[in-house]
């Protein structure tokens, strides 16, 4: 969805130099044949893992396929019930809402942590590695790690909080208030140092002498900050936003392994839910409606953003 | 800066067809790829009985039950040279996941040990295929094997299992705790009553922060061997009637049972609440718990943490005193061809020889699936504590035989027993919207 950038090209220079018509057509289909081959592997791995799947998984949406019987068609009827589920619009709204907490926290939290670290200080790559490490290691283990420290009973968390007074007499993974706020916790924590690290390197990108002009013009660090970096960093504030929601929409890892969707479904997100109708009720058909429904809203989201974004586009 | 949009009306079309090419040419080869391999599998209807046959058992047995399992088989294994059990022991919920897409390639599995409850829900959508000629032979011996366990995998009128073993729960209760709370350790609670007698002293909450630092109970509410249901039984009510149609969940039995230990819980902190089965092993483990009613896979442990423990039949409810038996069977996917599934006959039966559960049974703790063989159980005395004829015939398993009993038990009755512990609802209003819901699935 954000491949959508035009490749430079030289071709369109309008000088009195232009070369013949025909010469020109061959260049322009040999550099175009030049790009595709380029861009063949990843189409092909696209083609079969990403295109394939996803026209087989619409094509499932339409049956009962249920993984070992052959499928039977059934039209929209996996539609038809999936918007009249009451387990499908809490999955949903529990999907929007993890996506609007923990997007904007996410973004800001790892613009904030890259202009703290954009600077020279003692322990800088060992603060900006820490919030970088988490990243690089699988989801899964780190939802084992932070379940096993909020457990109520052996767990080192709960252990400081209640020296610290604040006492749950349950875990906060089996708490209905606290369970989502805790699965947002560790995707935020999981994903911002990688965020962190686009930003780093948008600063390093915007030339010193723009933000060396506006200060002999005066500007404080904060209009600094507000009307020249900030403006100069909407692409990498748009490619974070678009990954970051895209993210959110599909959380799944943590929330399998720390709630598992409990207490009572209030973590249950349309990816758990796609999995536990298909791998637990075994109804891969259904699984496959809802997860075009969520094929469709994230898209249509991403959309939106690509358009918010384009207008502020920036170019060095 | 460059401005590329002069070029974007000409080359877009181009791209977008030979994109869709691309894609077409990929899910034709795909396509191909994978028909071709669907052609391969042949169901071979005759039996070659001399054909050396390798057997995949697969079963989640990772605890301390591991290696005597693997000694059994490797006891067959060694009985005779045609046939090789190889076992793929993986955590039962991976099992799970897994068993189904890999039953839906050629690789799968040729065994597969699942909890019997699970067995109708696979069976419904055609994974496994029924297996009561193995019950017919003679030769086989399964007359012996206690009834309940060989019933537990009945579906729709034909058995789709033949038992891996019968667990039984009981109560393990702490003597070093009924001690420190004043109560006679040799006198573990009988009835509900006397049971709710005790929570006072066997939840203590030393420091007054309102967090219990020991609890009278351990009672886990999802992803656990069940532990509310036998309540429900026990007051006269249930989750479905016996015939699977009809919901029982809002029966006046089961409403007086959810109501006591809901208030139990909640209100006088018998037990944490959003424990899952091995949230509440560790509280006992750790003697934060008194009691825990679990199965025999919990000897081991509970005897290397040191505990001083006792075990006798789980307190009486007003109506019955039923405990529950999780029985685990294994089946024969489907795909599997005559010589496979008689081959794998043969590994059943000398599983359930009474070398077989001799070897099982002392190197488990679980009681023997046939019950002729108890008296031989002589190096472990938890099996025929476990096996012994008052508790087998007073035991019953969860929703035998119902399609949606997994659907039922995880989505319906966990959820909301969990919303009556967190408060959102009284018992009543909670369960009885359940029991439609529970109806519902039955009529599906």
């Amino acid at each position: 969805m954000t491949t959508l950038h035009q490749a430079p090209t030289r071709g369109d220079s309008t000088g009195p130099a232009r070369p013949p018509a025909p010469r020109r057509m061959r260049q322009t289909t040999r550099r175009a044949i030049t790009a595709w081959l380029f861009l063949s592997p990843a189409l092909v791995v696209l083609a079969v893992f990403m295109l394939y799947p996803m026209i087989q998984a619409g094509y499932l949406s339409l049956t009962n396929y249920n993984l070992i019987r052959a499928a039977e068609w059934v039209g929209l009827d996996n539609y038809v019930e999936l918007f009249a589920d009451p387990a499908f619009w809490n999955a949903f709204w529990n999907t929007v809402l993890y996506a609007a907490v923990v997007t904007p926290i996410t973004v800001v939290l790892a613009l904030a942590l890259a202009v703290f670290l954009d600077r020279q200080f003692v322990g800088r790559a060992f603060v900006r590695t820490s919030i970088f490490l988490p990243f690089i290691v699988s989801l899964g283990i780190i939802a084992i790690a932070w379940a096993f420290l909020m457990d109520p009973n052996v767990g080192l968390l709960s252990y400081w909080l209640s020296q610290a007074g604040i006492v749950s007499s349950q875990g906060v993974l089996s708490d209905p208030d606290w369970a989502m706020p805790a699965v947002m916790f560790v995707g935020v924590w999981k994903s911002v140092g990688f965020f962190m690290v686009i930003y780093l390197a948008g600063l390093q990108s915007i030339p010193g002498e723009l933000r060396e002009a506006a200060r002999l013009d005066g500007a404080g660090a904060w209009q600094r900050f507000r009307h020249v970096t900030l403006p100069l960093l909407s692409n990498q504030t748009m490619l974070v936003s678009v990954m970051a929601l895209i993210a959110t929409l599909q959380a799944f890892d943590q929330i399998y392994v720390m709630t598992h969707g409990g207490p009572f479904f209030r973590t249950e997100t349309l990816v758990m839910l796609i999995y536990r109708e298909g791998f637990q009720e075994l109804r891969f058909g259904y699984g496959a409606a809802i997860s075009w429904v969520l094929l469709v809203f994230v898209f249509l989201l991403s959309m939106i953003q690509y358009l918010f974004f384009q207008r502020r586009q920036v170019r060095f | 800066m460059r401005n590329h949009h002069g070029t974007v009306g000409s080359r877009f079309p181009h791209r977008r067809s030979t994109l869709i090419a691309t894609a077409v040419v990929a899910t034709v080869t795909t396509l191909a790829v994978s028909g071709c391999a669907g052609q391969g599998a042949q169901q071979n209807t005759e039996n070659d009985p001399n054909a050396k046959v390798t057997l995949s058992f697969w079963n989640g047995f990772t605890g301390p039950d591991g290696p005597a399992l693997q000694q059994v088989v490797d006891d067959f294994n060694a009985s005779q040279d045609r046939i090789t059990v190889e076992t793929n022991i993986m955590p039962w919920d991976t099992l799970y996941s897994k068993v189904l897409t890999a039953a839906a390639g050629n690789d799968g599995p040729d065994i597969v040990a699942m909890s019997a409850g699970r067995i109708p829900q696979y069976a419904d959508q055609g994974l496994f295929q029924p297996l009561d000629d193995y019950y017919e032979n003679a030769d086989f011996d399964s007359d012996a094997l206690a009834q309940s366990a060989v019933d537990a995998s009945m579906f729709d009128g034909e058995n789709y299992g033949v038992p891996v073993n019968i667990a039984t729960m009981l109560m393990y209760y702490n003597k070093d705790l009924f001690t420190a709370a004043g109560l006679d350790p040799e006198k573990p609670p009988t009835t509900w009553d006397e049971f709710a007698a005790m929570v006072p002293k066997l939840t203590v909450d030393d420091n007054g922060d309102g967090k219990p630092e020991q609890y009278a109970i351990a009672l886990a509410d999802h992803e656990t061997v069940p532990m509310f249901q036998p309540f429900l039984w026990n007051a006269g009510g249930g989750l479905v009637s016996e015939d699977g149609k009809t919901s029982e969940l809002a029966s006046e039995g089961s409403l007086e049972a959810l109501n006591f230990w809901v208030d139990l819980v909640k209100d006088q902190k018998a037990s944490p609440v959003g424990l899952a089965g091995a949230d509440a092993d560790k509280l006992f483990t750790t003697g934060k718990a008194a009691i825990e009613i679990v199965g025999p896979w919990m000897t081991t442990g509970f005897e290397e943490a040191g505990l001083n423990f006792g075990l006798a039949p789980a307190f009486a409810g007003p109506a019955d005193n039923v405990t529950l038996a999780d029985v685990v069977s294994m089946s024969v996917p489907a795909k599997a061809d005559e010589t496979t599934k008689q081959a794998a006959y043969e590994f059943f039966a000398y599983w359930n020889s009474e070398e077989g559960q001799k070897t099982w049974a002392e190197g488990s703790g679980f009681p023997p699936t046939r019950a002729d063989v108890s008296s031989q159980v002589t190096s472990n005395p938890y099996p025929a504590i476990f096996g012994d004829s008052s508790v087998i015939d007073n035991s019953q398993t969860l929703m035998p035989g119902i399609a949606a009993g997994t659907t039922i038990n995880d989505t319906i009755f966990y959820p909301t027993l969990q919303k009556a512990l967190n408060g959102e609802g009284t018992v009543d209003e909670l369960f009885t919207a359940a029991s439609e819901q529970v109806q519902a699935e039955l009529d599906k």
